[in-house]
């Protein structure tokens, strides 16, 4: 018996979707923002905050840099103590926790146009108010309300077309 | 049932008959080792070689140059190299005394979408392969192709390709279609480093990775194996090799998570950097209205086919990034955009209309429409949205396996460009890498120091 006849040829999926294929939700994040002003110390000021969040050995995601502050995420239960380090060392901060991360995966994400204007209408549609965002070459990120999280996630899958789920 | 291998040879391995008689002997000695060997080639050279696909698509698109040729004829036309090359190297194996047979994508079984120049395998129907090797002989398939399905349109099915890194995609897709022993994919240097040599000479070759890894590796710059297929390669559990045609160094094996220590899983991976960015940001006053405006912003960039990344917002701004290619139809589109808000969102009349400036120089339709509207001022409120612009960035990223979990990544990265006078304009993260924009002139630097501070080089 040939290879052929021992292994008949089948239909085999190769390559993952085009587009939007799935979206994850990470729950009970917390999102800082903490001023550290535009002047000429402001890239020291951020060293210092990064250096000193390192170590207390929390880690941090979503690092958005602005103009006068900076801003990043951390897993719920690691909130308090960022509070806790960034009151001791005098910084003016703003903290929200009970948020959720929904993040939209999909197969070269950078090469998608309008991606970023689908999810906004969805989640404008799940009156879901966005606190940060974030990319990479394979998902959006979304920092949302975890209260709003199960209607973002339909509206999310049904902008692009997935089967619903249980959020 | 022979264990097969199949062995990709890129472009640089198949441009002289020295170099393609250096990939033979790799082919024949998996051969002499007992496997199966499936051969995969690219088109001959580079751009500018006599038969690399950009050669032969500049050559279809000079008889015509105000009318594009059609998807269907150019991929035809896109699909010749890899025919070329693989005719030539299949002689070539007969010559070295080995029966071999040239395939061309179609004829190798595989099915494609419709999508002319970046088509999707959807099946393959490996039969002529394996009738090949039941004969003995060699087969040499064509990479970056397929044939779509058989349709009333397309009787005998149209000649597709696959986009970028589309042999890559082929080989790892035979591979699974296959149950291969493994794919190699045999290039001009030794393995998967940990960055980029030309910018870090003592860079170090990986002799393990994962393929997430050296997905995000390949999708943050790094040109060894092409992202997708990495993903075919995981999802169907085939171990990849990388591997040079032009030595016998035992190359970067790459194979799941669940087979590496955790030292590897949690390890930093190497520093890449890719593209040519600029970065735009726009102040918007109303606190209220910036989420309207910033949609419209998404929607006209979408509308236009600008892709935008890098996003992020604060209070009173929003940023992204544009590719420097897109990036003055970006701005002519912004400049002297005017987004009307009204004092409800969904109500009317409107309350307020917001017009985009850019520096002076750039604002030239900013210029024109802004005494537009100066007879509504009495009746609506008139807001400059400032935009300033960062034309000349680069990103640099730093592959770590988890740091969403590991602190102090960040910290590091921070400390080292920002000591060394190289600022940071933005930052993305995935779970897997770090990235920063930093200017283009300063890429190198950042490379090394960044490969300097995270111990990656060679011992």
């Amino acid at each position: 018996m040939g290879a052929l006849e021992e292994n008949p040829p089948h239909r085999v999926s190769f390559e993952r979707e085009r587009g939007v294929y799935d979206v994850e939700v990470v729950r009970d994040i917390g999102h800082v923002v903490v001023k550290v002003g535009s002047g000429e110390d402001r890239n020291d000021r951020i060293a210092r905050l990064f250096r000193q969040v390192a170590d207390e050995h929390i880690p941090i995601f979503l690092i958005k840099l602005h103009r006068s502050s900076v801003s990043f995420a951390v897993r719920g239960d690691a909130l308090e103590r960022v509070e806790a380090l960034l009151a001791s060392k005098g910084e003016r901060y703003r903290a929200r926790r009970d948020l959720a991360l929904v993040n939209v995966i999909a197969s070269s994400m950078r090469d998608l146009i309008g991606v970023m204007v689908r999810i906004g209408d969805a989640l404008q549609r799940a009156n879901a108010r966005l606190f940060a965002t974030g990319d990479s070459h394979n998902s959006v990120q979304c920092l949302i309300e975890e209260a709003r999280l199960h209607q973002a996630v339909h509206e999310l899958r049904a902008e692009f077309g997935l089967e619903p789920t249980d959020a | 049932m022979p264990k097969i291998i199949v062995q990709k040879f890129g472009g640089t391995s198949v441009d002289s008959d020295a170099h393609r008689r250096m990939a033979a002997r790799k082919v024949i000695a998996a051969k002499e080792a007992g496997y199966a060997p499936v051969v995969v080639v690219s088109a001959i050279g580079r751009a500018g070689a006599p038969y690399a696909t950009d050669t032969l698509v500049r050559e279809l698109k000079s008889i015509d140059p105000s009318t594009p040729p059609h998807p269907r004829e150019l991929d035809m036309m896109m699909a010749c190299g890899e025919i070329i090359s693989t005719a030539v190297m299949a002689v070539t194996l007969q010559s070295m005394g080995y029966p071999a047979i040239a395939l061309s994508g179609g004829q190798a079984g595989i099915i494609t979408d419709d999508q002319y120049g970046n088509a999707r395998i959807v099946a393959i129907h490996p039969n002529s392969i394996l009738r090949a090797i039941e004969r003995g002989q060699i087969p040499v398939v064509c990479g970056f192709q397929g044939v779509t399905t058989i349709t009333e349109e397309a009787e005998h099915g149209s000649i597709t390709t696959l986009g970028r890194g589309g042999s890559d995609t082929t080989a790892a897709a035979l591979g699974a279609a296959l149950k291969a022993q493994a794919v190699e994919i045999y290039t001009d240097v030794d393995g998967v480093k940990t960055a980029d040599p030309d910018f870090v000479p003592d860079c170090r070759t990986l002799d393990v990775c994962t393929y997430e890894e050296v997905a995000e590796i390949a999708h943050q710059g790094a040109k060894v194996v092409h992202p997708r297929a990495a993903e075919i390669a995981m999802d169907h559990g085939i171990p990849l090799w990388v591997k040079s045609t032009f030595s016998d160094a035992p190359g970067t094996r790459i194979v799941s998570e669940q087979e590496v220590p955790p030292s590897v899983r949690q390890r930093i991976t190497g520093v890449t950097h890719t593209g040519k960015i600029v970065f735009i940001r726009l102040e918007i006053a109303n606190e209220a209205h910036k989420p309207l405006v910033e949609q419209e912003v998404y929607r006209l960039m979408a509308r236009a086919g600008v892709n935008i990344y890098l996003v992020s917002f604060s209070t009173h701004a929003m940023s992204f990034a544009v590719s420097r290619e897109l990036y003055p139809i970006a701005r002519d589109l912004l400049d002297g955009m005017v987004v009307p808000i009204g004092s409800d969102p969904g109500a009317r009349p409107i309350s307020t209309f917001y017009i985009f400036k850019f520096a002076e120089g750039l604002d030239l339709a900013y210029s024109a429409q802004r005494p537009l509207l100066k007879p509504l001022e009495g009746m609506v409120e008139v807001v400059d949205v400032p935009g300033t612009v960062f034309e000349n960035g680069t990103m640099v990223s730093v592959i770590a396996g988890r740091h969403r979990q590991v602190p102090g990544i960040m910290a590091a990265i921070f400390e080292t460009l920002v000591g060394a006078g190289i600022q940071i304009y933005q930052v993305a993260d995935s779970d897997m890498s770090i990235s920063c924009l930093v200017a283009e002139n300063e890429a190198e630097r950042a490379v090394r120091l960044l490969h300097h501070r995270f111990n990656l080089g060679a011992a």
